[in-house]
C-alpha cells in the first residue's frame, strides 16, 4: 500500500467514524409560553416568513433538510443554530425584559433592513428563506411598531 | 526494532515529564508574579499617607483591605466607571474610528462584568441588573464589529438609552450634557451623552458632526 493510500483510508475511516457522534437536535414539540406566537400578536404574513427564514436558527425548533445528519456538516449547524439563539430566542421572547425586547425589535428592522439577515450561508442552501422586497417592507413595519408599542 | 520502539517510547515519555514540570513551574511563576504585586500594593500607600502609617499597613493581611474598600462602596456606588468607558465610545464614534470604538466597546463590556453587586444599593438592584445586562449585550456587539460602524452606531443608540436609565438612577459624578439626534433610527431619534457642551454627533461623524442639540445639562451629584 503506498502512503497515499493509506492517507486516503485513514480519512475515509475518520469520515466514516464521525457519522456515529451526532450533535443533538434543536426541536421542541410544544410551543412555550415564552414564545414569541404567545405573547403577542403576530399577523399571519408577517409568522408565515418568521417560519420561514427565521426559526430554524432562531428559535429552540429547527426544521431539518434530510442531508443535515451528514457529518461534518451536522455540528457546523449546531454551532450556527446555537450562536443564533444566544443572540435571539423566538421560543424564549417572553423571558425578555421589555428594555431588551424593545431593542430586539430594533435590532431586527436594522439587520434585515442592512441585508445582514438571513445569514447568505443559511441562505445559500435554503433558497426559499431569501427574504423579497416585499417580506422585508412587512417585517421591518412590524418590527417597528412593536418597537414603539414597548415603553 | 524493539530497540527503537523503546527509546521512541522513552523519549516521548522524557518529553512529557519535562513539559508537565515546565508547566507546573510556569504556574508557579504566575503565582508568585501576583504575589510580587499585591506586595507593592500597600507599599505604594504609605507614599500618599504619613510613614508613620507605613507598618501598619504593612502589617494588614491583603485580604481584609479588600474587604475594607468593599464597605466603602457600598456607601456610594459610583457608575462613573461606566461613564468614562461609554464616553471614550462616544468619542470614537465621533471620529468615525471602528477600531477604537470596538476596543472601547470591550472595555466597557469588561467594566460592566467588573461591577460588584453587592455595592449596588438593594432597592435598585433589580432594576441595575436589568439594564446592565442589555448594556453588556451591546457593548459587546459594538467590540465585535470591527468593520461596521453602522452596527456599532445602532448599539450605540440602544445604550445612550441604557446610560441615561443609569444617570437617572445613581447620578453622575461628572457634568454631562444629554444630546439627542433626531435622524438617527429612520428619524425616530437617538440620545447620547457626551462630557463636553458643544456638539458632535456620534451617530454620523464627520457626514453630520454638527447636527443635534443639547436637551439637558445634568449636573454632578
Amino acid at each position: 500500500m503506498t502512503i497515499k493510500k493509506k492517507i486516503i483510508l485513514g480519512l475515509a475511516v475518520v469520515l466514516i467514524a464521525i457519522q456515529f457522534f451526532q450533535p443533538l437536535r434543536n426541536q421542541a414539540v410544544e410551543v412555550p409560553a415564552t414564545h414569541i406566537e404567545r405573547v403577542y400578536a403576530v399577523p399571519q404574513n408577517v409568522k408565515a416568513i418568521l417560519v420561514q427564514s427565521c426559526y430554524d436558527c432562531h428559535s429552540n425548533n429547527t426544521r431539518y433538510p434530510w442531508y443535515s445528519r451528514i457529518q461534518p456538516g451536522a455540528w457546523y449547524m449546531a454551532e450556527h443554530i446555537k450562536k443564533g439563539k444566544d443572540e435571539l430566542n423566538f421560543s424564549e421572547f417572553g423571558d425578555y425584559s421589555a428594555r431588551r425586547r424593545r431593542n430586539k425589535f430594533r435590532s431586527m428592522a436594522g439587520q434585515i433592513k442592512d441585508g445582514e439577515m438571513p445569514l447568505s450561508s443559511y441562505t445559500l442552501i435554503h433558497r426559499n428563506a431569501v427574504l423579497s422586497p416585499e417580506d422585508k417592507q412587512v417585517l421591518i413595519a412590524w418590527f417597528g411598531t412593536m418597537e414603539d408599542s414597548i415603553k | 526494532m524493539k530497540n527503537v520502539k523503546l527509546s521512541i517510547i522513552a523519549v516521548i515519555m522524557a518529553f512529557v515529564t519535562v513539559s508537565c514540570n515546565q508547566t507546573s513551574n510556569k504556574n508557579e511563576q504566575s503565582s508568585n508574579d501576583t504575589a510580587v504585586v499585591s506586595q507593592e500594593q500597600p507599599a505604594s500607600q504609605p507614599k500618599e499617607n504619613d510613614t508613620v502609617a507605613a507598618p501598619v499597613v504593612n502589617e494588614t493581611p491583603n485580604g481584609q483591605e479588600a474587604k475594607a474598600t468593599g464597605k466603602e462602596e457600598t456607601k456610594n456606588f459610583s457608575i462613573a466607571p461606566i461613564v468614562t468607558d461609554y464616553l471614550s465610545l462616544k468619542n470614537a464614534l465621533v471620529l468615525d474610528d471602528d477600531k477604537a470604538a470596538a476596543s472601547s466597546g470591550k472595555k466597557l463590556l469588561a467594566t460592566l462584568n467588573k461591577v460588584d453587586m453587592k455595592a449596588v444599593p438593594a432597592d435598585k438592584h433589580k432594576k441595575y441588573m436589568d439594564i446592565a445586562d442589555d448594556a453588556k449585550e451591546h457593548a459587546e456587539h459594538i467590540g465585535e464589529n470591527v468593520g461596521n460602524i453602522h452596527h456599532q452606531r445602532e448599539h450605540l443608540a440602544s445604550l445612550g438609552e441604557d446610560l441615561k436609565d443609569l444617570i437617572d438612577l445613581f447620578g453622575t459624578s461628572q457634568t454631562l450634557y444629554q444630546d439627542h439626534c433626531p435622524m438617527f433610527n429612520d428619524g425616530k431619534g437617538a440620545v447620547w451623552f457626551s462630557e463636553n457642551k458643544e456638539i458632535k454627533n456620534p451617530y454620523y461623524g464627520s457626514k453630520m458632526l454638527t447636527c443635534g442639540k443639547v436637551e439637558k445639562t445634568i449636573n454632578s451629584k
